[in-house]
């Protein structure tokens, strides 16, 4: 999973393959990829259609017809350092998840209108620029990098952002996955490709369920695996793909598999 | 610019301040202290800015590119100026200017950026700081026209007993390659955004006539007076790699 990541660091030893981040960047130099979300914001905030832009969030779209929302699981820096963080910290429900819990999937949604209509009033992709994890991330990078060879670059952009990433690491401690679950906009406009996607969570016809509900204890995106395991396949918006609940199977992946295609 | 010495605690690391690698260039007053750029340098082939603000995503594809094309021009900007904060722009001429390579608009996946010939470039307007030019004051140097990307188009001499006197017309982009060029202490040139040079350019072009039209014993006395002394307390830059 750190594939993708890699490849972005590569362009400070100034390799071309991936330049820029993942709001936004040029693979291999030519071919020029953005966000899904991040499109939505540039166009609600500039009410014109861009060509550029259009063919840009294409080649992201056909992608991720493909893999649904694969790019929370696999692509998105925050997964992987939600990840540490939750392997730090002990296991036990807390108040705070207590809470969390009952935060429905669906605010994501609100929250994605509500940024797109931030962003058509003051006329500037407002999420995009100041708040995204993708934007931040990837600037955080950037920024220690520039400082350590001396380059050009605002220290408080770093450290703005910077302290934005140790933020949302802070609150993934408080609330596990309440982020990824119910808040990121980002992940929630994924989400809606899982409906249509190629690749999808499906259960081997004819072999039985022991209901011992360790695929759902397994998800820390809190899908319903279970309940659906008698249908052929899943399209759950907040799946990403990370394949806890087909390891975690007492079938140990007979029963549940992705499906690319068929 | 701020000068600020010795190293900097920034998030933890300590980081050696720029004005300590360079530290002969930071003890300079920068040219035309009285004139403000007049707003934000963007990358070659931006927008009018409204649009450009409107469409950018601060994704860092062409800060990542400027960095891969090893010229490191565009920087992000900062919290100083919130309204454009995260936004790419040129920060530092006097050691990273723009050459023009073109390479970042194409990248920009947002179409804020813009592919263009270099000629149709419009990221400002260098001005020359007639007090502290060697070209103004009795010397011959043509460093910033040789720095020229677009060269004859761009500078007018206007050759004289006072030197090789250069004049950067309308056609020039801003890229601030002649800024950094200038081996004047502190550059003699400074760009500044196309809006502000058409608000001074009525201003600016007098006092260049004016000079051209003075008589020798009043040039005279500016240019031993006031300027040579300016010039020669300010000394040379010192001799830096390119990047």
């Amino acid at each position: 999973m750190f594939g993708i990541l890699v490849l972005f660091l590569l362009q400070f030893v100034n390799v071309k393959v991936l330049v820029g981040g993942l709001t936004g960047s040029a693979a291999l130099w030519s071919l020029n990829l953005i966000d899904v979300f991040a499109y939505l914001e540039s166009f609600s905030a500039s009410r014109v259609f861009t060509k550029e832009a259009f063919f840009a969030v294409v080649a992201v779209s056909a992608l991720y017809l493909i893999f649904g929302r694969a790019f929370c699981g696999w692509v998105c820096p925050m997964d992987f350092l939600y990840e540490m963080v939750d392997k730090a910290k002990k296991r036990g429900a807390s108040a705070f998840e207590k809470v969390s819990a009952k935060i429905p999937p669906g605010t994501g949604y609100v929250i994605a209108a509500f940024l797109l209509f931030v962003s058509w009033l003051l006329g500037v992709p407002f999420f995009s620029n100041y708040v995204s994890h993708l934007t931040n991330f990837f600037r955080a990078v950037t920024g220690v990098v520039s400082l350590g060879l001396g380059l050009p670059v605002d220290r408080d952009v770093v450290i703005y952002s910077v302290s934005v990433i140790l933020f949302l690491l802070l609150f993934e401690f408080f609330f596990p996955r309440l982020w990824c679950r119910a808040l990121c906009p980002v992940g929630k406009v994924y989400g809606l490709f899982n409906k249509v996607s190629l690749l999808r969570l499906g259960f081997v016809e004819g072999r039985q369920c022991g209901e011992c509900m360790l695929c759902d204890q397994t998800c820390y995106m809190k899908v319903k695996i279970a309940m659906h395991v008698d249908k052929s396949s899943l399209r759950d918006t907040n799946c990403i793909y990370c394949g806890r609940c087909a390891e975690g199977c007492e079938t140990k992946g007979r029963l549940i598999k992705f499906k690319l295609w068929r | 610019m701020s000068v600020s010495g010795g190293l900097v605690l920034t998030s933890g690391l300590l980081v050696p301040d720029r004005s300590v690698l360079h530290a002969a260039k930071e003890e300079f007053e920068g040219p035309l202290p009285d004139i403000d750029i007049g707003g934000i340098i963007r990358p070659p082939g931006a927008l009018p800015e409204k649009e450009f603000r409107a469409r950018c995503v601060s994704c860092g594809a062409c800060v990542n590119a400027c960095h891969v094309m090893k010229y490191d021009a565009i920087a992000v900007s900062g919290l100083k100026d919130l309204t454009n904060f995260g936004t790419p722009y040129i920060k530092d001429m006097r050691d990273f200017p723009c050459a023009l390579c073109m390479e970042c608009p194409p990248l920009c996946p947002t179409g804020a950026l813009k592919p263009l010939p270099k000629e149709k470039v419009s990221m400002g307007t260098a001005l020359i700081d007639f007090s502290l030019c060697f070209g103004w004051n009795g010397d011959v140097c043509l460093s910033c026209s040789k720095a020229c990307p677009l060269g004859a188009t761009v500078f007018d001499f206007y050759n004289g007993e006072w030197g090789n006197q250069p004049y950067i017309n309308e056609g020039c982009v801003g890229c601030g390659l002649c800024v950094k060029y200038c081996p004047i202490g502190g550059s003699a040139i400074k760009v500044v955004t196309k809006k502000k040079y058409d608000s001074l350019k009525g201003s600016y072009k007098a006092g260049f006539k004016s000079l051209l039209s003075m008589k020798s014993e009043e040039r005279y006395n500016i240019v031993y007076g006031q300027n040579l002394p300016k010039i020669m307390e300010r000394g040379r830059l010192v001799e830096r790699e390119y990047r």
